[in-house]
């Protein structure tokens, strides 16, 4: 048998390489954030992005950007080596507009936080016509 | 059924929906154990040409816990994923499959399999395991049963393997059972609603036969399961909780563009079996989703449904004068303490001669197994109520009658193991769905993977 650290990928099995680290970490443990959102909620927040304009790549930076500045406002669920590679897809869910509330999805990894200013801009971004509005 | 499409969310998720679970000493490799997680209820046979398989976005888990704290100890994880030959074609398979890398089968399964344990500590046992293809037909699996033998893949460490579809081997007269519990046997005893509808005893009828299943099997030697120094039937080290879930990414979008979904977020619990037939007939609805969410640890807030179980209640309802004590036991309010020690700890030392498969004071459903209790060499399908305990609730082997066990045990039959002044109603000895395992088509393999060989597409239904 070979031992492997928690975030060898499984080779020939790209299926298997998304569930390594948090994947274990959320299956043997119970779960630490607050009560999860619903999917419609999810995929509401995620399809209000899809008129944002902000590519995956931004969300990524926004991620990376506004983690250490926010970590004493947020729960995470997510170790930060555990975000993910940078191409991969990021999905935002804005929980609250008016308290900043965000949940950021990449990988295998979730990070919530708090960011009154930029729950507004996604917000703004997410419906263009009242951005057209102003 | 014994959880399939249990609960109104998980029904909606089929390749997510675990439907049995069967953990027991391996009667021809007597010191290991055989762990069986099933998925994809109900399966047609003749259900091409997207033929079943498992989620490739699912993390499907079998946990053990072996201090008694109801937390898994050792985890086995199987991710799958599946690999098309040809896009452009539309159909499952090309010509016949006669092996398990045939050029003529398109659509195929891979999965890989890792030991987890609480320490943090993986192991990889293996990847890009094959699944055999489904049993489409004679023509396309004409050697079905070898092809299948041949997806059992020995890993290091002496552990089998094996993923892929199987013949439902679990027996329940669901028809009668969910029309307000008109057991066929007995259907004349039935308070029938004042309809005066039957008026003799009629056979069960297995509503399961002739369909498949997904299951997920693995053998490991016992050694490898339990605290080390377990010996002999009474040391508590040698008694292992068991269950199955599966998990879901917690944010699933539909790419239109690519059409397909994306999966993104941690794994989050959307199953979970341990004992049989709990979260179908134990659990209140409105909890069923939840209890799916949870681990068998934070059970003791679902203890109450196993002190005043629903279905005790309704038996001397629907079968007037036919369960009288059982009905004073009702009424009194007195708890069930016989299936909190059955189906929440486990059964201490002491009550049944020989035997013990308790896992001490946490409240919690898993299905336990002694593993110093040898294969019976006649088994009894109704387990340590027949005098076999080697059966469930001492783990489930797959031919066990869980159905009736759970039956007669909700109708007083084991209240006498925590209080022995009752006296179970006659009845609770004799009620059944009137199912055994001949009600089974297709008939248990005496060696791993145990379950029988899938109904194929061509021939079912009849």
């Amino acid at each position: 048998m070979r031992n492997t650290d928690r975030n060898h990928l499984v080779p020939g099995n790209p299926g298997a390489a998304q569930s390594e680290s948090a994947g274990t970490a959320g299956a043997m443990a119970p779960s630490t954030h607050p009560s999860a959102p619903s999917r419609r909620s999810v995929l509401a927040g995620v399809a209000g992005l899809a008129g944002t304009g902000l590519a995956a790549g931004q969300l990524t930076t926004a991620l990376a950007a506004v983690g250490p500045r926010q970590a004493a406002g947020r729960t995470r669920t997510a170790a930060a080596s555990e975000a993910g590679h940078p191409d991969e897809p990021v999905v935002v869910h804005v929980r609250d507009v008016r308290s900043g509330d965000i949940e950021f999805f990449a990988g295998t990894s979730h990070v919530r936080l708090r960011d009154h200013a930029l729950a507004a801009r996604l917000a703004r971004a997410a419906h263009p016509a009242a951005r057209s509005a102003r | 059924m014994s959880s399939h499409r249990e609960a109104p969310e998980i029904a909606k998720d089929p390749v997510a929906d675990s439907t049995d679970l069967y953990a027991f000493v391996s009667p021809d490799r007597p010191d290991s154990v055989t762990l069986i997680a099933n998925y994809v209820p109900l399966q047609a046979p003749a259900g091409g040409p997207n033929f079943y398989q498992f989620g490739d976005h699912v993390l499907y888990e079998i946990h053990i816990d072996n201090d008694g704290d109801a937390r898994p100890d050792i985890t086995y994880q199987f991710r799958f994923t599946t690999r098309l030959r040809d896009p452009a074609t539309f159909l499952y398979n090309l010509g016949p499959i006669l092996s398990l890398d045939s050029p003529n089968w398109n659509s195929r399964q891979f999965y890989s399999v890792r030991r987890v344990e609480a320490s943090g500590r993986v192991t990889e046992l293996g990847s890009g395991l094959p699944c055999p293809p489904c049993n489409v037909g004679p023509l396309s699996t004409p050697e079905y049963a070898r092809l299948a033998r041949e997806a059992v893949r020995r890993l290091d460490g002496g552990i089998k393997v094996f993923a892929g579809q199987r013949a439902e081997g679990f027996y329940v007269d669901l028809g009668s059972i969910f029309d307000l519990g008109n057991l066929r046997p007995f259907e004349q005893l039935h308070n029938q609603f004042g309809m005066h509808l039957f008026s003799g005893p009629a056979p069960g009828v297995n509503a399961t036969n002739h369909v498949n299943v997904h299951s997920i099997a693995i053998q490991v030697p016992i050694a490898d399961l339990v605290r080390r120094g377990a010996r002999g039937v009474d040391d508590p080290r040698a008694v292992i909780g068991v269950w199955t879930t599966a998990s879901r990414q917690r944010v699933r979008l539909w790419d239109a563009d690519r059409g397909q979904d994306v999966d993104s977020g941690p794994f989050r619990q959307v199953s979970r079996l341990g004992n049989p037939l709990i979260n179908e007939v134990i659990i209140a609805l409105g909890d069923k989703d939840r209890w799916n969410t949870l681990p068998p640890a934070d059970d003791k807030q679902f203890a109450h449904y196993y002190a005043q179980p629903g279905l005790a209640g309704l038996l001397p309802v629907l079968y007037p004068d036919v369960f009288p004590n059982l009905a004073a036991l009702v009424k009194s309010g007195k708890p069930r303490a016989d299936l909190e020690a059955i189906l929440l700890t486990g059964i201490p030392k002491g009550i049944i001669s020989g035997f013990q498969n308790n896992t001490g004071p946490v409240l919690a459903d898993m299905l336990r197994l002694n593993t110093a209790i040898a294969p019976a060499a006649k088994p009894n399908i109704v387990g340590p109520l027949g005098g076999d305990l080697a059966g469930f609730p001492n783990g489930r082997r797959v031919f066990d009658d869980v159905v009736t066990v759970e039956l007669r045990a909700v109708a007083g039959l084991t209240v006498p193991l925590v209080d022995p002044s009752f006296k179970p109603d006659g009845a609770a000895s004799a009620v059944t769905d009137g199912l055994d395992p001949s009600s089974v088509s297709a008939p248990y393999l005496t060696r791993f993977p145990y379950l029988g060989v899938p109904y194929d597409g061509f021939h079912n239904p009849d």
